[in-house]
């Protein structure tokens, strides 16, 4: 039997698994609101969230992956060749609505090929979407030699709405990543799809058995990731003004630790679209709080390293005492 | 010349407790110099954990062990294996691309000293290899990349890999399976051997012609006990089985009706596959069959193979007198259930609730539209948590927090969900408690009278006995043996089948 002393150190335990990456998100916002005087404003909340839409849309992508269990390491090096695609077809046509599909025919066609790799043919994740990745850099370096394309003054209105737009005060990106965060929320918790990919994630083997077709649900989510991050990377290049071949390869580390974030917080080790928006917002607030606080730059990957390996080793400290106990 | 040496090993009321339940009592035994002590027993009689007191896995907690006369006790798999004893485990290691003599060394690799620099010796490495190889009589070339090589060389290459440490006690785990009649014949001679050369051999094997052939002496466990030792004229096939089998108890639960009928619903022919070679059998409709024999005799394979989870090479199989191709998504259209052996593995998703374990695999009759309506999960699985009596917190606990006995009946319950017609139950009760046990023979005894067919798969004959209208033996791939279960003496002759013999046997045994 359990003792009465164990079960209040029990019960601690079990609080700090659930709620303990919320609660070291929201002690570094109260950091910050101190520290930094113009952090805990409207102005720089709104734009907070403005900068956190992209990566929060990518992460979206990639929590399918990690749910079942897998890796995409094509993202960041893959965001460029979207934008330039995005780009490309912008300036020659000035149609948003076509380059927005020739941007979405590149995710897929990468959702397509990690899919068939790793899903399909069964080559370990890491390496092979990372490989995926390398190709994307020499197609869109062939491509630009690193030359940035720049919009025509007369662009499309849509193609700046979607990145630089507003809908009263609340800027239309974070409208965007709102609904997404929640059609996703959706997905994962409240369909077959979502439940079928919790349970691969959980369990490849015992899926299988229980009749659970693992290659097509894998498949599904290399699909998914590609497909968030060509709105991602549309967004981007919509508020950059311009297609840049090198933007967008920040989304790797940022969506890894976002989703990272998203697993350890509800304490189930299943990441979330809601656990994913939180972690893509401490992630953004680091980098926007140590902005303000005249930080160097740089220091900033060392936060954001610093923050993957704490939150990794919470996960794996905390579940392991759990075990235990 | 006669001259009494002393024994190598000599143990004395060993025993083995884990949380609270003694799994091996009062163990004597003794290992003469250069003798083959061989020791059988049931599964779960308690012949492994003997040999892992004997190998330094567990410590025992109870009794004394000397080797050569000093009381000595071991600490760890170091300490046991530089006091000199050495295990040939049953499981081939060996690193495919290596090179044969790269392996025997591995882990123990020879290093000679360029210019203060240590680098490894491949000639010393040879030529040691060379030797030890010769002294199997054996050919093989150490050159010879492993993989290449047939699973009877790899044996050797774990046997080199064992006796390059020069060890004065050797244990063999099971050697000879995985192995064909001629190859089997060598290993042994191999073993003879070794023994000739002074080597002290704790054999252990289910294969009783085996042990007849090559044991100086035979140690029978029985449920954790040792119940006999034989030598000479008193080791024969019957008098082991004998011993091995006692005045069992049988379980208190002893299935009295049966419900079979004439109508086939599931039907082999000719099934081949990497492990399994041209299996036929039928199912009929309301029948119970038990499918028997040692650990890897074949069995989960062939729950495998219906379930499409292991390619069929050759052969067909028919559900209801339909070909189908073996799919888990056929299967299951065709109403098959698969309760697998390694529950945690392939079994439950521990990190979901009850309810998402009981629902994972009919989802569709909790949604619509692909949208999930989990209340009406929650109801469904406080239903199932009710009929099967599971004893959870509820539907909403994490299944991993369950007793074995209670994710069992989860994983069942996830397929009476889908309401199927034929189950194919691969050791169903393995490590749960007699209350969850009783349960499930109970359930398959209601199923089968509900017109459901079942085949399960066991290791533990007394459990196939009382619940089975038929029951096959497997061995080495291979059906071996089928039997009625309205016989008398019935466990006896199974367990013929089962342990000795070889498969060149099979007709005779089998008339």
């Amino acid at each position: 039997m359990i003792k009465s002393k164990e079960l209040h150190k029990f019960d601690w335990i079990q609080f700090l698994k659930k709620y303990g990456t919320a609660i070291f998100g929201l002690i570094v916002f109260i950091f910050f609101s101190i520290a930094a005087d113009n952090f805990f404003t409207v102005n720089n909340q709104l734009i907070l969230l403005r900068q956190m839409s992209m990566l929060t849309v990518v992460s979206l992508g990639f929590t399918f992956v990690m749910a079942a269990g897998g890796f995409d390491m094509s993202l960041g090096n893959a965001a460029g060749l979207i934008n330039i695609t995005f780009g490309a077809v912008l300036i020659s046509t000035n149609n948003f609505i076509l380059s927005f599909l020739a941007a979405l025919i590149v995710g897929i066609t990468l959702g397509i090929t990690n899919g068939l790799l790793v899903a399909i043919i069964g080559l370990p994740d890491f390496i092979a979407t990372f490989a995926v990745g390398t190709i994307t850099v020499g197609i869109k370096m062939l491509i630009t030699k690193g030359n940035p394309m720049f919009f025509p003054r007369d662009v499309s209105q849509a193609a700046i709405f979607i990145g630089q737009g507003r809908i009263g005060i609340i800027p239309f990106p974070v409208i965007l990543m709102i609904i997404l965060v929640i059609l996703v929320a959706f997905i994962l918790e409240k369909t077959t799809l979502g439940r079928r990919i919790y349970a691969i994630g959980g369990n490849k083997v015992a899926s299988q058995y229980g009749g659970i077709n693992v290659k097509k649900y894998r498949f599904i989510t290399f699909l998914f990731s590609g497909v968030f991050l060509a709105i991602a990377s549309v967004m981007l290049t919509s508020r950059l003004g311009s297609a840049q071949p090198l933007a967008g390869e920040d989304f790797m580390l940022d969506a890894i630790a976002s989703v990272f974030l998203s697993t350890t917080m509800f304490g189930e080790g299943e990441p979330r679209a809601a656990g994913t928006f939180v972690g893509a917002f401490v992630i953004c607030m680091l980098t926007n709080g140590l902005t303000m606080l005249n930080i160097e730059y740089y220091f900033q990957y060392i936060t954001k390293g610093l923050v993957v390996i704490l939150s990794v080793l919470t996960s794996v400290y905390l579940g392991g005492k759990l075990n235990k106990s | 010349m006669v001259y009494i040496k002393q024994n190598v090993i000599e143990v004395k009321n060993i025993g083995k407790e884990f949380n609270g339940v003694w799994v091996l009592k009062d163990i004597d035994f003794d290992l003469k110099p250069g003798e083959i002590h061989a020791l059988v027993g049931e599964n779960g009689a308690g012949k492994s954990t003997f040999i892992k007191i004997l190998s330094g896995v567990y410590s025992q907690s109870s009794g004394d062990i000397y080797l050569n006369g000093k009381p000595i006790k071991f600490s760890s798999v170091k300490h046991s294996e530089s006091s000199g004893i050495r295990t040939v485990h049953q499981e081939i290691n060996l690193v495919p691309y290596f090179k044969v003599y790269e392996n025997i060394f591995i882990g123990s690799e020879l290093e000679k000293s360029v210019a203060g620099i240590k680098i490894i010796d491949s000639r010393e490495m040879k030529k040691r290899a060379i030797e030890v190889i010769n002294r199997l009589g054996v050919e093989l070339d150490v050159n010879h990349i492993t993989a290449g090589i047939n699973t009877a060389m790899k044996k050797i290459v774990e046997i080199c890999k064992v006796l390059v440490y020069n060890p004065e006690i050797v244990i063999f785990d099971e050697p000879t399976t995985a192995l064909g009649q001629e190859e089997r014949k060598s290993l042994l001679n191999i073993i003879k051997l070794l023994k000739e050369q002074g080597i002290s051999i704790i054999y252990v094997s289910h294969n009783l012609e085996e042990i007849k052939e090559i044991a100086d002496r035979v140690t029978v466990f029985r449920d954790g006990e040792k119940v006999a030792l034989l030598q000479d004229d008193e080791i024969t096939i019957d008098n082991i089985i004998c011993n091995m089998l006692g005045n069992k108890t049988y379980n208190s639960y002893t299935r009295q009706n049966s419900y079979i009928q004439e109508e086939e619903v599931l039907k082999l022919e000719g099934v081949t596959t990497d492990l399994l070679k041209n299996i036929n059998f039928c199912l009929k409709k309301g029948e119970i069959l038990g499918i028997a024999g040692v650990v890897g005799a074949g069995k989960t394979e062939i729950a495998k193979a219906i379930f499409g989870l292991d390619k069929i090479k050759a052969g067909s199989i028919e559900v209801k007198g339909k070909k189908t191709t073996p799919t888990p998504e056929n299967a299951i259209k065709n109403k098959i259930a698969l309760v697998p052996e390694e529950r945690q593995l392939q079994g439950i998703i521990s990190s979901f609730p009850v309810s998402k374990n009981v629902t994972l695999t009919y989802l569709e009759k909790w949604t619509k539209k692909g949208i999930l309506n989990t209340s009406n999960e929650f109801k469904s699985t406080l239903n199932y948590i009710d009929r099967l009596s599971i004893k959870t917190q509820g539907p909403e606990q994490l299944v991993k927090y369950l007793s074995g006995g209670n994710q069992q009946k989860v994983v069942l319950s996830r397929w009476l969900v889908g309401d199927f017609e034929i189950g194919v139950f691969d050791e169903p009760t393995k490590g749960i408690d007699i209350k969850a046990k009783e349960d499930i023979y109970a359930l398959m005894d209601k199923l089968s009278k509900q017109g459901k067919s079942i085949i399960i798969m066991s290791s533990y004959l007394p459990e196939l006995i009382s619940n089975c209208d038929n029951i096959i033996v497997m061995k080495e791939g291979e059906i071996v043996g089928e039997f009625n279960t309205r016989q008398e003496n019935l466990e006896e002759k199974i367990c013929k089948v089962m342990l000795g013999g070889h498969k060149d046997d099979k007709e005779q045994r089998i008339a």
